[in-house]
């Protein structure tokens, strides 16, 4: 773990912009081996919890475990597939409704890789990525998100 | 001694702040001091890393070495 190249960085200050998702692709089209983009995007839910409706997610993350931890998913999903190239960014701070907060983005010569490794790479992300997202309400209250997956003790 | 102490999500809000320092021989220990410091954690449900990894059973600790509370992940 100690020689390992650089972490590329994936965090992002607040929601990430649709014209960002665009430029990502339009990058890839000087790849001329990739036959295929597979991408997820999270986008905020207006989730009614209790009658109150969630307008952002204020997410936090434990940063340097975080980026080990994307890290440690970026290499596994290399080993897995067969990867032209992926590209993983999560929003920090505030992210209103309806914005994307999770953008994974793989590419590949074939169409089944890439699909299969934005699946795994998503899920990964959620069940052990140390992030945290407070729901926000439109009264200021907030409750704290829970994916499906926890890591548990 | 010295432990630093991370804590994230509603951990924090329990109890107050994000990084402080503690002592405590081993994992178990630490958690048995900071639920009787903070009752609320108590029912709550969290992991530990240390020193960036998540531990599953009590791991000593030395000084120096960096403890997390882990509330349920939420990202995506």
């Amino acid at each position: 773990m100690m020689e390992e190249k650089k972490a590329k960085k994936v965090f992002v200050k607040g929601p990430i912009s649709p014209l960002f998702v665009g430029e990502s692709i339009a990058k890839h089209s000087t790849k001329q081996d990739i036959g295929a983009h597979s991408i997820f995007l999270g986008q905020v839910r207006n989730d009614i919890i209790d009658g109150n409706a969630v307008v952002a997610i204020d997410y936090s993350a434990y940063n340097e475990m975080a980026e080990e931890k994307f890290h440690e998913i970026r290499e596994d999903a290399f080993q897995k597939y067969s990867l032209t190239c992926m590209h993983i960014y999560h929003s920090l701070g505030r992210v209103e409704a309806g914005e994307i907060s999770l953008f994974v983005f793989t590419s590949s010569i074939h169409r089944k890789d890439a699909m299969e490794a934005c699946t795994y790479i998503v899920e990964r992300i959620k069940e052990q990525a140390p992030v945290w997202g407070r729901e926000v309400f439109d009264d200021g209250r907030h409750v704290w998100k829970q994916n499906n997956f926890n890591e548990t003790q | 001694m010295a432990i630093k102490l991370l804590t994230f999500g509603q951990i924090t809000e329990i109890i107050g702040q994000s990084e402080s320092a503690v002592n405590a021989l081993d994992s178990d220990a630490l958690k048995a001091q900071l639920i009787r410091q903070f009752p609320g954690l108590k029912d709550l449900h969290f992991a530990i890393a240390v020193n960036k990894k998540l531990i599953s059973k009590n791991t000593d600790l030395k000084d120096g070495d960096t403890v997390a509370l882990l509330p349920p992940f939420s990202g995506g």
